[in-house]
C-alpha cells in the first residue's frame, strides 16, 4: 500500500469536506478494510513482536550499560501508550463508527465535529496525564510530559499533511502555533481550575472544550467536571510505578466511577506492594523491566 | 437562577467572553429580567479594563481557526437552541448548585499527592500567586525555572 492511499484513505471530517469526497471517490477500489493512521508505527500494534534475537540483544544493552529504565520508558509509555489513549478519545474516521467516548464527546455532549475539537479533546485528557506526572519523581515526570506532547505535535503535523491535504509547510506550520497557544491556554485554565473549585474548572472547561458556546447545557458541564475529577482521582490511586508502566486507562464518560472506602483503598495498596515484592524478590525481571521508582506511594 | 448566578466566582483572568456575563445575560432573558445591552468587548461593563489587558486578551486569543463560513455554519446547526421548559431549568439550577457548592472536588478528593505534586510541590501556589498577582516572580526565580525546570 502507497503512502498516498493510506493517507487519503482515513481523512476525518475536517473543516473542508469537497477535498475529501474527491479523492474517496478515486480510492474507493482498493482501499484497505480497516484503514491504519499513518501516524502509526508497526512497533506500537499489539500483535507485533520483537524478533528474540533482537531481545536479547536489547536486554544485553540495558544491562551492560547501566540504563535508565525509568528515562527509556518514557517514550514508548507517555509518548505512544499514553498518547494513543488520549488520541483515541475524540478520533473519529471517516466511513467508521465513532467509538463509545468519541460518541459521548460528539454526540451527548453536541461538540462539533472538527479537527481542532478533537485536539481540544486531546488536550483535556492530555493534561489530566499532566496532573499525574507531575506527581512522579520530578526528572522522570517532566520527562513523561515531554515525551507526550513531542509525540502530539510531530503525530498532528503528519495529520495535517495527510488527513487534512495541506501541501503548504508553512500554513501547517501556522496551524502548529495555533494548537501550541491553545495547549498553554487550557493547560493553565485547567490548572487553576482543577488546584481552587469546581466552578473555576466548569468555566475553564466551557471557554477550551466547548468554545465558550452561549447557550451550554450546564447538566454537560456538570458532567464533565465529574468525570475529570473521578480520573484524576483514580489516577491519584495509583502507584509512581504503575502510572510509570502504562497500568492506567481512561474511565468511558457514560460509566460512573466511585470512590474507595478507607478500607479498600489499604487493601488494595497493601496487594501492590505485596505484587511488586515479589516481582523484584523473585529475579525474574528482565533488565528492561527494573525501575526505581516507588510502588508504595 | 439568576441569583445564583450573580454568586457564581468571577474570573481571575480577564478573557475575551466570561461564562457568568454570557449565562447571566441567557438566563436574565428567560426569566424576562432587563438586560444590559452596552456591554463592551468583554462582555461586562467593566470601565477598569485598561489597554494593557485588552491587548493582552487580544493576543492570547485568535479568532477560529481557519474556518469557512459553511463550516461555521455547520457548527452553529450542531449548537443547540435555548427552549426551556420549567424541568429543563431545575435541572440546570440542580447542576449549577452542584457546581458551585464544589461538590466533585470533595467527593473525589485526591488530597496532597495531587496537590502539592512530589515532583514540583510550589507548582500550584506558585501558579495561584502568579493569577492572583499576589507574589511577582523575580528575576532569579524565573531564570531559575529557565534553566531547572521548576
Amino acid at each position: 500500500i502507497s503512502i498516498n492511499q493510506i493517507g487519503l484513505g482515513h481523512v476525518s471530517r475536517l473543516f473542508s469536506t469537497s477535498i475529501v469526497t474527491n479523492s474517496q471517490e478515486t480510492n474507493a477500489k482498493n482501499q484497505p478494510k480497516r484503514i491504519i493512521p499513518l501516524a502509526q508505527s508497526k512497533y506500537e500494534s499489539k500483535d507485533y513482536k520483537l524478533p528474540k534475537w533482537k531481545e536479547s540483544l536489547g536486554e544485553f544493552v540495558i544491562s551492560s550499560l547501566h540504563l535508565d529504565m525509568d528515562k527509556v520508558r518514557a517514550g514508548p509509555i507517555a509518548g505512544s501508550y499514553y498518547y494513543n489513549i488520549c488520541r483515541e478519545q475524540g478520533l473519529q474516521v471517516e466511513g467508521e463508527k465513532l467509538s463509545p467516548s468519541a460518541k459521548y464527546f460528539y454526540e451527548t455532549l453536541k461538540l462539533p465535529r472538527t479537527f481542532s475539537q478533537w485536539f481540544q479533546i486531546t488536550a483535556l485528557h492530555e493534561w489530566m496525564l499532566f496532573t499525574r506526572m507531575r506527581a512522579m519523581p520530578f526528572k522522570y515526570g517532566r520527562n513523561y510530559q515531554q515525551k507526550l506532547v513531542d509525540r502530539t505535535f510531530s503525530d498532528i503535523e503528519l495529520r495535517l499533511f495527510d488527513e487534512m491535504n495541506i501541501h503548504s509547510g508553512r500554513i501547517v506550520d501556522q496551524y502548529l502555533k495555533d494548537f501550541d497557544t491553545q495547549l498553554k491556554g487550557a493547560v493553565l485554565a485547567y490548572d487553576e481550575g482543577f488546584y481552587t473549585d469546581d466552578a473555576t474548572l466548569a468555566t475553564a472547561v466551557w471557554r477550551n472544550l466547548f468554545a465558550g458556546r452561549k447557550n451550554i447545557d450546564i447538566n454537560l458541564l456538570e458532567d464533565v467536571v465529574k468525570y475529570i475529577r473521578s480520573q484524576v482521582y483514580i489516577m491519584s490511586r495509583l502507584s509512581d510505578r504503575e502510572f510509570a508502566t502504562g497500568k492506567f486507562n481512561f474511565v468511558l464518560p457514560t460509566e460512573t466511577v466511585k470512590k474507595l472506602s478507607p478500607e479498600e483503598e489499604l487493601q488494595r495498596k497493601k496487594n501492590v506492594i505485596e505484587k511488586y515484592e515479589e516481582l523484584e524478590k523473585s529475579g525474574l525481571m528482565l533488565p528492561s523491566e527494573k525501575s526505581n521508582l516507588s510502588y508504595s506511594n | 437562577m439568576v441569583r445564583l448566578l450573580e454568586k457564581f466566582p468571577e474570573e481571575r483572568m480577564k478573557h475575551m467572553v466570561s461564562f457568568k456575563q454570557t449565562q447571566l445575560n441567557r438566563f436574565k432573558r428567560v426569566a424576562g429580567l432587563q438586560v444590559d445591552t452596552n456591554n463592551n468587548l468583554n462582555g461586562e461593563n467593566d470601565p477598569k479594563l485598561s489597554i494593557n489587558e485588552i491587548k493582552d486578551m487580544l493576543n492570547r486569543s485568535k479568532g477560529p481557526l481557519g474556518l469557512q463560513r459553511d463550516d461555521l455554519k455547520k457548527i452553529q446547526a450542531v449548537i443547540p437552541r435555548d427552549q426551556f421548559t420549567e424541568q429543563d431549568l431545575k435541572k440546570q439550577l440542580e447542576s449549577l448548585k452542584n457546581l458551585m457548592s464544589n461538590k466533585y472536588q470533595n467527593y473525589y478528593d485526591v488530597g496532597d499527592k495531587m496537590y502539592k505534586p512530589a515532583g514540583n510541590p510550589q507548582y500550584y501556589s506558585r501558579l495561584m500567586d502568579e493569577i492572583n498577582g499576589q507574589k511577582k516572580e523575580t528575576f532569579f526565580s524565573a531564570m531559575k525555572v529557565i534553566f531547572f525546570g521548576k
